[in-house]
């Protein structure tokens, strides 16, 4: 089965080149034969990727340990779920797993498009089979994972030899948000590749129009989408598994997810202006550049060690291929750009300083500078090294420094930005719209300080995001009550009505919603507590308004892992709540151990209790006990985003009626001249 | 004042400063823990975690233990929070301090948003002006008459407002 995929790998290398040269032939020649041949190249690619990768899960399944990307990330006694996550535990799996995932949008676009978009599928055909020859030359070449071991025999014969057990899968990936978090956060970076391909593939045809923009918006969506809960999983794991206490350390590797999102996030915004108005065409094009760039810019960070994470894989040279593929990126886009930067040219002016195309500029620009910032202070360290010679360490101190105003700028925008009208916003509208959220935002500014709630930033938090709330709530009320009063019906109905009558505006509310909920979850962080104690059974721990009792301690060996367990007893206001059973599991298969903390999660706080191990000076457990207030909110939150975009991604249930604009005089009986379309004729928008 | 009643005077006094002093002293103590905190939230462990030198979690961590330690000592000692901060720089290196130093080559960290942030909103404001001053195209359809236009402007608050 490595004999086969290998071959596969090969087969998918060559067609690949195939679909570049037939497809370059195809743009040049215009011939329907070479065109479908192209395209025929490109889907066999992907199969030729699914098989591969499916040949790699087989090896896992059958314990073949022959295969030395098997032997490195499994063992016999791995359960079958990690054994699918072992996939992409290590770097050569994961790049294969990259092809795969990439694989899939590359074949569901060129079967979507098959026999449409004449003048640009060619394009983006071409595109598409690049990017999927860059990776295949990595899984080929650079770091193929069905390298057998074996050594060089007597008469130059290479013989194999097979290893009894493998050296198991690491700890902190034997969790199952790590069988759902990478897939979500790599079908995010690859997603990207398809808007990528189509912003490219129209400035190198010179695509009329703003198709490519509509071709691509469900695309980056689910890229997006993928990646916001990619990021969620991601932190999720980092707070349920590592046991610092929190969600978010700023690592590099964290900070490489963060950065195209926010990119992506601003694209999704200016996207339309040149729906709506024609504008921002340029910014539109560089947004999506950088998106993509920025995923592989992620890529290399993970990969290369050019900065030191925990979350990297290990030192390798795979990093100058990334910095070769992302040179070539830059070149591509910067001749395109140049040779055809007329044909971005924007078609409307800007009528106004206060309207919702200033308010997406701002939101634009607080999204790139929260990137700047992030970008800047993840590479700094490297910079300053190479510049004075010394080293130094850019923190988690110095991005929250930088990037809770920046956050607060982005969620005061989030709040103004839908309510400003196209075009121009008068005086009376702003008032209107923002008197009642801005009176409420400062009123619950005035309860939640005196209750205690004195850390400037948190404050600001609360106060925007009832600010924010407001708004939303707002549009949806003033939308539903005029459903309602022309069609009698009741008002959750009218409410569902006009939701699914414009699914992308309101989906887009609900993402505001959730993005809300995110910031008052991480505001909470302001109140954190914890605490650290040595405790032996009956021993005792205070923290917050709860009482903990260790009652005792046990230890069993479980199929592949030994687990050691404290058991404790929850008060809250002296009534016996629950139990809680934080432990540390040790694996045998390579020695390591890992921590499987206990939290007990209300809307309210978090209580997250670490059996942190035994001391080594007294052999006592050490507990350490944190009470995290609000952390649940992000992950709603997070949910609440996700449904948000999956209702935007919902075709409009009802036509959108879109006043029609006359391109002909519309002769009109008994009229000395020729009239403009009656105001009552409407272009039906799905 | 008898006998007894100065008796009974001093022992209250003695009770006095004595719970005074041992309320003191835990008053100090929840200070320097909390202070403590406070200096080690800006350090680093150096065991190669990567994690603020209070976050870091591994087990027997023998560079966390041995730095905290260290921290509360000092911190117990009196020592300012920035003679403790560069006490530790002597020790590991500039590696050790959280942020980058505000000043010199690596100051330029911090301006980097900063100047992004002006930079942008200077970009963004010219551009708007830039935009808003553009001429109108000459329209290419016919004129719409005022009366057509007022009947759009009508049905259209109709349709988005109460």
């Amino acid at each position: 089965m490595d004999l086969f995929g290998s071959f596969a790998l090969i087969l998918a290398f060559i067609c690949a080149l195939y679909a570049i040269g037939g497809g370059i032939g195809a743009i040049l020649t215009r011939k329907p034969l070479l065109i479908k041949s192209a395209r025929h190249a490109g889907m066999a690619v992907c199969v030729l990727i699914f098989l591969a990768t499916g040949s790699l899960i087989y090896l896992f399944f059958t314990d073949n340990f022959s295969v030395a990307y098997v032997v490195a990330h499994s063992n016999r006694d791995l359960s079958t779920l990690y054994k699918v996550s072992a996939l992409w535990a290590g770097q050569e799996g994961s790049l294969l797993f990259w092809s795969f995932l990439l694989s899939i949008y590359v074949f569901s676009v060129l079967v979507t498009y098959r026999g449409k978009h004449p003048e640009l599928m060619p394009y983006v055909g071409v595109i598409l089979a690049g990017v999927q020859l860059f990776f295949l030359t990595l899984n080929n070449f650079v770091a193929s994972p069905f390298r057998v071991l074996g050594t060089m025999g007597a008469g130059g014969v290479w013989q194999v030899f097979t290893r009894a057990d493998g050296n198991g899968l690491t700890p902190l990936l034997q969790y199952p948000e790590m069988v759902i978090h990478p897939p979500n956060l790599y079908l995010g970076y690859t997603g990207f590749t398809i808007p990528f391909a189509f912003a490219l593939a129209a400035l190198l045809g010179r695509y009329p129009g703003e198709k490519w923009i509509h071709l691509t918006r469900k695309w980056t969506m689910i890229a997006w989408c993928f990646q916001t809960m990619g990021i969620l999983l991601g932190a999720h794991w980092a707070y349920a598994v590592l046991g610092w206490g929190g969600y978010w350390a700023w690592d590099p590797v964290e900070n490489a997810s963060l950065m195209p999102w926010l990119t992506g996030t601003a694209f999704l915004h200016s996207v339309m202006m040149q729906e709506k108005r024609g504008m921002m065409k340029v910014w539109n094009v560089w947004l999506v550049f950088c998106t993509f760039m920025l995923c592989i810019l992620g890529t290399l960070l993970t990969r290369s060690g050019i900065v030191s994470s925990v979350h990297a894989f290990a030192q390798s040279s795979i990093g100058a291929w990334f910095v070769g593929f992302l040179a070539v990126i830059l070149l591509v886009c910067l001749i395109s750009f140049l040779k055809n930067r007329d044909y971005l040219r924007s078609e409307n002016q800007l009528d106004s300083m206060i309207s919702r195309e200033s308010s997406f500029l701002f939101n634009n620009l607080i999204l790139l500078v929260a990137c700047i910032a992030i970008l800047s202070g993840t590479l700094f360290p490297v910079f300053s090294e190479w510049v004075e010679g010394t080293k130094i360490s850019v923190g988690a101190p110095f991005f929250n420094r930088v990037n809770i105003p920046v956050g607060l700028l982005l969620l005061f925008l989030t709040g103004v930005g839908p309510l400003l009208a196209w075009r121009r916003t008068s005086l009376e509208s702003l008032r209107r719209n923002f008197a009642w959220p801005l009176a409420a935002g400062l009123l619950a500014g005035a309860i939640a300080f005196p209750l205690g709630c004195r850390d400037f930033f948190s404050l600001m938090c609360l106060m925007l995001s009832v600010f924010v709330v407001l708004t939303i709530g707002q549009e949806f009320y003033r939308g539903a009550r005029v459903i309602r009063a022309r069609t009698n019906c009741d008002f959750l109905s009218a409410l569902v009505q006009l939701t699914l009558r414009n699914t992308r505006r309101y989906g887009g509310y609900v993402v505001h919603f959730g993005i809300v909920m995110i910031f008052v979850g991480i505001a909470g962080a302001a109140f954190n507590q914890d605490k650290q104690a040595e405790m032996t059974i009956g021993s005792t721990m205070d923290i917050g308004r709860y009482h903990l009792v260790l009652q005792s301690m046990d230890s069993k060996p479980e199929r592949n892992y030994t687990s050691e367990r404290m058991i404790f007893e929850v008060m809250r206001d002296s009534r016996p709540m629950m139990m809680l059973y934080p432990e540390r599991r040790f694996f045998q298969s390579n020695e390591q151990s890992g921590t499987m903390v206990a939290i007990y999660s209300t809307l309210r706080e978090d209580l997250y209790v670490v059996y942190a191990g035994r001391s080594p000076d007294t052999n006592v457990p050490v507990i350490h006990a944190y009470l995290n207030p609000l952390v649940k909110w992000i992950w709603f939150g997070g949910l609440v985003v996700v449904m948000g975009t999956l209702l935007a991604l919902v075709p409009n249930r009802q036509p959108v009626l879109v006043l029609k604009t006359a391109d002909q005089p519309v002769p009109v009986k008994g009229a000395a001249q020729a009239v403009p379309a009656p105001i009552s004729s409407y272009e039906r928008k799905k | 004042m008898s006998e007894k009643s100065k008796l009974t005077a001093a022992v209250c006094a003695l009770a006095l400063v004595a719970a005074g002093l041992v309320f003191a002293t835990r008053g100090a103590q929840a200070q320097q823990t909390d202070r403590a905190k406070q200096i080690g939230k800006r350090l680093m462990c150096m065991c190669g975690c990567k994690q603020i030198l209070t976050a870091c979690n591994h087990v027997g961590c023998q560079v966390s233990g041995a730095m905290l330690k260290e921290l509360d000592q000092r911190v117990a000692r009196g020592d300012a929070d920035d003679l403790i901060l560069q006490s530790f720089v002597q020790e590991y290196g500039t590696e050790v301090i959280a942020e980058p130093p505000t000043k010199g080559f690596d100051g330029i960290a911090w301006f980097l948003p900063s100047i992004a942030l002006v930079g942008g909103l200077a970009i963004v404001i010219v551009v708007i002006l830039r935009w808003a001053r553009r001429p109108v195209p000459a329209s290419t359809g016919p004129k719409v008459p005022d009366e057509l236009l007022a009947r759009a402007r009508a049905q259209a608050d109709r349709e988005t407002e109460d």
